[in-house]
């Protein structure tokens, strides 16, 4: 019935792979996908898309986890990881977590894994990834790098991940 | 155009293929002479295929049928209904007080007919049924305990069960003198009686018990425990002989 309803339904799991990244649990990754897709829905009638869905898609979902890291009290569930409460039960991602590079992925501060993922994951462009940070294309670049570095270096092992938490 | 040696930037926008063909060409020839930054730049690139590989595994997650966007959609077009509906008692409340401003007027003594209001309430939800209900009973809801959160130890819902009527829902108004609440009570044939409470309003205008007829409406009102009260039914029906014949405190 509705054009933007197929679009959406493609890039799902697009959008559960970077909730999970960002929260590393299943569950609370997708109660943030339906709430991106709630605001998605409901501002599509003013939205003039110029672009990629995708990255708008992205940079919603990006702002709600921040927003409710935020409004921490209501967002409970996803909070867990906070709080150091973790999923007890094995699920995808952490299975596939053991792989050492993602191990390194998973120890880096929010921005840096979304950045990441948006780069060289999603191959977004700079320029889509300054808009969804609302920061110069430069400063993506320099971030971007930082977290490379940062990346490179733990899976090498060269950091105790201890010392890296405190980054952000 | 990039220039040699080439800054960190370049060699990562390399890495993310955001680089001119023209200035990639010039990078790789600078590479291939320069292997200890090739070595770094490939440790980049390797990071990112591993990267890519190992979260491919989170894109084959079996589908969340909550997230489909045309329940969504439905669920969003529930919640503004609800909203809607809020407006709607909003609107109610200035045609009440408007209609009782008029009878103020037109019928100079005495100022105001008793109750008007929740004859007019009834007009409006059981006979026209414009607006949903605020509570339904349906489930396990309890009528007493909702009227309860919005009024203080006032008169019990008369129970009507004996003659079939049960109270279905309560809607939420707003008058001159104050919140206000009907509930509804159904009988299996849908015949309709309304329960109506509200404040007796800035003037303390409390009403001897008393019942008066109007547009096919009858309405028995009273007063007590610090509110106004009234009953209202079709007056051709039998129903407006049972409420009086329940409400003999």
């Amino acid at each position: 019935m509705h054009e933007l309803d197929e679009q959406l339904r493609e890039l799902i799991p697009r959008l559960r792979r970077f909730a999970v990244s960002l929260t590393r649990n299943t569950s609370s990754a997708d109660d943030l996908v339906q709430s991106t897709l709630e605001r998605a829905i409901i501002r599509w009638a003013d939205k003039r898309l110029e672009g990629d869905l995708r990255a708008w898609l992205f940079s919603i979902l990006y702002r709600q986890f921040l927003d409710a890291h935020r409004r921490s009290r209501r967002y409970a569930r996803m909070l867990e990881f906070f709080t150091g409460r973790d999923d007890a039960q094995p699920s995808v991602e952490r299975t596939v977590m053991a792989q050492s590079t993602l191990q390194a992925f998973d120890q880096l501060n929010t921005e840096q894994r979304a950045l990441l993922l948006w780069v060289s994951v999603e191959g977004l462009s700079y320029k889509e990834v300054a808009e969804i940070l609302d920061v110069p294309i430069g400063t993506v670049m320099s971030r971007l790098s930082r977290a490379r570095q940062a990346l490179r270096q733990l899976s090498d092992g060269e950091i105790a991940s201890p010392s890296l938490r405190i980054l952000k | 155009m990039i220039s040699l040696p080439p800054s960190e930037r370049d060699l990562h926008a390399y890495v993310d293929h955001q680089l001119l063909e023209s200035d990639r060409r010039v990078l790789e020839t600078y590479l291939a002479a320069h292997p200890d930054v090739a070595a770094q730049v490939q440790a980049w690139q390797q990071d990112a295929q591993l990267l890519r590989a190992s979260l491919s595994g989170a894109l084959q997650q079996p589908a969340n049928p909550e997230l489909d966007p045309a329940l969504i959609r439905q669920r969003i077009r529930h919640q503004s209904r609800r909203h809607l509906a809020t407006a709607a008692v909003l609107l109610i409340a200035v045609s009440l007080g408007g209609i009782g401003g008029w009878h103020a007027r037109e019928v100079t003594q005495p100022p105001m007919l008793p109750m008007a209001d929740a004859m007019q309430a009834f007009r409006l939800f059981a006979q026209d049924g414009i607006l949903p209900a605020d509570y339904n009973t349906q489930g396990s809801g309890n009528m007493q305990a909702w009227l309860d959160r919005y009024f203080n130890q006032a008169h019990r819902l008369p129970d009507l069960s004996a003659s079939g009527f049960t109270p279905v829902s309560g809607r939420l108004l707003t008058t001159e003198s104050g919140a206000a609440a009907m509930v509804m009570y159904e009988n299996r044939e849908g015949h309709k009686i309304s329960f109506y409470i509200r404040p007796p309003g800035p003037e303390n205008n409390f009403l001897p018990r008393g019942s008066r007829s109007a547009d096919g409406l009858q309405a028995e009102y009273w007063s007590g425990a610090g509110y106004n009260y009234a009953m209202v039914s079709p007056n051709d029906e039998p129903t407006a002989r049972l409420i009086k014949q329940t409400i003999k405190f």
